[in-house]
């Protein structure tokens, strides 16, 4: 059949349809959940391209959901985009996606000089560069006050979660097609040896920033969904720094390299986060708990759920780290 | 020319503070690979404790020094214990994997514990600042502000301090030697859980007692240590790992920077100086701007 296999087929197709249908079922805070998870879900897998399959690790993948979020929105609220009709979202969120990519491809010569720890303090300069330049040119993006998407092309939650999971999905496709194929096997040869990849010839630089764009589109894909549901964006909610880092926290906790840890990872987060501090109301700090949380999976699971050799006992764990 | 003198004691003293934080960072960083996302929440919490006893409990401020630095003593050897030695036996992607999210799940807690914390029992109004009065200085004819200077005595006692302990001492010696060959060490016998805790126990010390006098001059608030802790990235990588002299050249620079763009352009434009510098040092000069040296 294909790499995916029969039983994979089936509990894939399964997974989406559920999906599918659950939005008459819920609530409308709850496909507000939904959606938000999806995008979390995006952001996670798309910080495993770099992660999981190059080994850098990219503490900056929230900058391009800001960049994607602020071009969108700035798009919307230029008059001659608003009059192109049926084809404004298509164009505003073709300019998003480009402009993230483009910011990915520039940034990536200065940013992959530098290795392992030094890389990971660059990306997370970029977010900060991001906040900086948002706060100041205020003509363009509002400033500390923010941007309003105009009423018209606000997006209803519905439309948003079957966007969402199908831009969800298609980033989940990608580190499935990075996990079979040569590009990816180049991916992992550079992450296991960069000194032996380039002596058989793989052009580190070239492969290097192929991932950072790759990792960089449904990202800013995300951004704009996020922009048009929310109707309001500000520095704070566009370009936190949580949203470079929670997405590394849940790719972590998943287990980086393999395709469904960041789902997992992200259900964890995302239910962690929606019961104990939305549902119970706990008295403490939402950040408190997750700080707790992210130095408990540090220090006990550090390679991850998926990839734990203690959860890799149940064949049912196993089966689903092996996709 | 007064102004340009009181922009360059501003300068000076904003970027001897940023230097002290790079210092410890680039310490422990070159010598145990521990990239400790938490250090400049240390820094906060340092201002906010010396606030408290001496300003609410009305401790004598040498006195409030050293109780601030008995505190965290303790709280260095439970750093130690809890976090860097589990993480010292890793592979290097683990041990860089896992040191960035435990201590960023440790400032994470702290800043939020400190920020609810000092809201609900302290004071409504989460900013620490300390009131001591500090006379102005006149030199020559300029005026100069006098908690700046005891800043600018702090950072040079420090340096000092610092460039001593790693010339002269047995463990300083120690931690040169591991910033240069970490596996050398181990085959001469160098304790490497003993000297992390030497060098960690140190850093937090000295990054808490240079909140405590930052404090005197400029105020804080309690989530502003993720962000110092990015100046202080900023600092290192622009003067090259290990590399402390230019770790020293390097915090002047960009505090000078600061205090001229805020002067000229705004306050606003101040954290951008940083990462513009920063940038064109990636591009231009990635092993930092004065070369990769080992102390």
């Amino acid at each position: 059949m294909s790499p995916l296999g029969a039983r994979g087929w089936v509990v894939t197709v399964g997974t989406v349809s559920v999906f599918c249908a659950l939005p008459p079922l819920l609530s409308s805070s709850w496909m507000l959940v939904m959606f938000l998870s999806f995008l979390w879900l995006i952001l996670a897998a798309n910080y495993d391209v770099l992660d999981g399959f190059l080994g850098h690790i990219n503490l900056g993948q929230g900058a391009f959901f800001g960049l994607g979020a602020y071009v969108a929105t700035i798009l919307l609220n230029v008059p001659t985009v608003q009059e192109l009709g049926a084809l404004t979202l298509v164009v505003v969120t073709a300019a998003a996606v480009l402009a993230a990519a483009l910011f990915a491809a520039i940034m990536a010569f200065p940013l992959f000089r530098l290795k392992g720890l030094y890389f990971a303090i660059g990306t997370l300069i970029l977010i900060f560069l991001l906040q900086v330049l948002a706060l100041n040119l205020t003509p363009l993006t509002g400033g500390s006050y923010g941007l309003y998407v105009p009423p018209r092309f606000f997006m209803n939650t519905v439309i948003g979660y079957y966007l969402a999971l199908a831009v969800a999905l298609v980033s989940l496709g990608l580190n499935f097609y990075l996990s079979r194929s040569t590009l990816g096997l180049a991916f992992r040869c550079i992450k296991e040896d960069e000194d032996a990849a380039n002596s058989i010839g793989l052009n580190l630089m070239k492969y290097k920033t192929l991932g950072i764009v790759i990792a960089s589109l449904p990202t800013a894909a995300a951004g704009v969904l996020f922009a048009l549901n929310s109707g309001f964006i500000d520095p704070n909610i566009a370009l936190g720094v949580e949203r470079s880092l929670l997405p590394s926290l849940m790719a972590l906790l998943g287990g980086t390299g393999t395709v469904l840890g960041p789902v997992f990872g992200t259900a964890i987060i995302r239910i962690i986060e929606t019961v104990f501090f939305h549902y119970l109301r706990l008295p403490i700090p939402s950040m408190l708990f997750f700080g707790i949380t992210l130095l408990a999976v540090a220090l006990f699971i550090p390679e991850g759920l998926l990839k734990s050799p203690r959860i890799k006992r149940v064949a049912l764990f196993r089966a689903l780290a092996s996709y | 020319m007064a102004r340009a003198v009181e922009l360059i004691v501003g300068g000076l003293s904003l970027g001897g503070i940023y230097a002290l934080l790079a210092f410890a960072l680039s310490l422990t960083i070159s010598t145990t690979r521990i990239l400790n996302v938490a250090h400049g929440v240390f820094f906060v919490w340092g201002g906010a404790v010396f606030v408290i006893f001496a300003q609410h409990l009305a401790l004598h401020p040498a006195l409030s020094i050293v109780v601030l630095t008995a505190l965290f003593f303790a709280f260095a050897l439970v750093f130690q214990w809890g976090i860097v030695r589990p993480l010292l036996g890793r592979s290097v992607h683990l041990l860089l994997v896992g040191s960035i999210m435990a201590t960023f799940g440790l400032a994470l807690s702290m800043e939020s514990a400190l920020g609810y914390g000092w809201v609900t029992y302290v004071d409504p109004y989460p900013v620490f600042a300390s009131s001591l009065a500090m006379f102005p200085v006149t030199l020559g004819g300029v005026s100069l502000s006098g908690s700046r200077l005891v800043i600018l005595a702090f950072v040079l006692v420090m340096v000092t301090g610092f460039h001593l302990f790693l010339q002269k001492t047995f463990w300083g010696r120690g931690a040169r030697a591991m910033a240069q060959n970490f596996d050398g060490c181990l085959v001469i016998g160098l304790n490497p859980y003993r000297l992390s805790l030497m060098l960690f126990t140190l850093a937090i010390v000295a990054t808490a007692v240079s909140g405590a006098f930052y404090v005197l001059a400029v105020p804080l608030n309690p989530y502003e240590g993720l962000p110092l802790t990015l100046k202080a990235f900023t600092v290192v990588i622009l003067a090259g790992v290990g590399n402390l002299p230019a770790t020293l050249v390097a915090g002047a620079v960009l505090g000078i920077a600061e205090v001229v763009t805020s002067q000229f352009l705004g306050t606003v434009w101040a954290p951008a100086v940083s990462l513009a510098l920063l940038f064109l040092v990636l591009v231009f000069k990635p092993t930092g701007f004065f070369g990769k040296g080992v102390y």
